[in-house]
């Protein structure tokens, strides 16, 4: 349990607390008038960068498991269940 | 079950809460940015009806199907429509906001550079929707004033 505590205290600093601080700290409103295309357009570009970060990391893990775990890896075992051959 | 680890599991949820609310903060603040219409923004009221645009200035003047705006100015659009659903729409500054009867949508923009850019229903509206057009017309800012 500690250790889970630990691992959110980790991410809370990385991440959730700079992102909450981004958002409710906000200097209040910009000197002049925002561009809304820069806005608009620089979120969907950061959007994008994240997802595709994600999706080339869900997706490697993905083909890296199949690899990995494949019955012809020179490193297969069975595993316990599949060795005393119970379920 | 046997006592396998439950660490990737945890990781892998805390990966993802934090970038659930790092793209709702993001989001949330972008939005925050774009819908705060700055207090001396000029009233256009814009009407979409079968088939055209058509604006009042805050002056009085009315336009169809042009909308002369000066640059570095701010405008807040009041939108309306007079039949069916339309939505108003300039590609070129990020401008989308249906036109409902009874209701008033208001979007705001400031124009930066002199040009001319298209303004175009993006809500299919009848026949003659696709060419539901009208023309922005960004001029130079008075300085006579």
């Amino acid at each position: 349990m500690k250790s889970i505590l630990g691992l959110f205290l980790v991410l809370a600093i990385l991440v959730i607390i700079p992102a909450a601080h981004f958002v409710f700290a906000a200097g209040d409103e910009p000197d002049g008038y925002l561009d809304r295309r820069v806005v608009i357009w620089n979120l969907f570009y950061r959007m994008m960068t994240v997802a595709f970060t994600v999706g080339a990391v869900v997706s490697g893990t993905m083909i890296w498991l199949c690899w990995r775990f494949r019955e012809s890896h020179p490193k297969a075992t069975p595993t316990p269940y599949e060795k005393e051959g119970v379920w | 079950m046997g006592h396998h680890s439950n660490w990737p599991e945890w990781i892998y949820i805390g990966v993802v809460i934090a970038l659930m609310v790092w793209v709702g903060s993001e989001a949330w603040n972008a939005e925050r940015l774009v819908e705060h219409i700055p207090a001396d923004a000029e009233v256009i009221k814009v009407t979409g009806q079968q088939w055209f645009w058509s604006f009042e200035h805050e002056d009085g003047t009315k336009e169809i199907g042009e909308l002369h705006v000066k640059v570095g100015k701010a405008y807040k659009f009041e939108i309306t429509s007079k039949d069916v659903n339309h939505s108003f729409n300039i590609h070129d500054y990020v401008v989308l906001l249906d036109a409902v009867p009874g209701r008033i949508n208001t979007v705001w923009f400031a124009p930066k550079e002199v040009g001319e850019h298209d303004i175009q229903c993006r809500e299919y509206c009848g026949l003659i929707h696709y060419n539901m057009r009208g023309k922005l017309i960004i001029e130079e800012a008075d300085t006579t004033s």
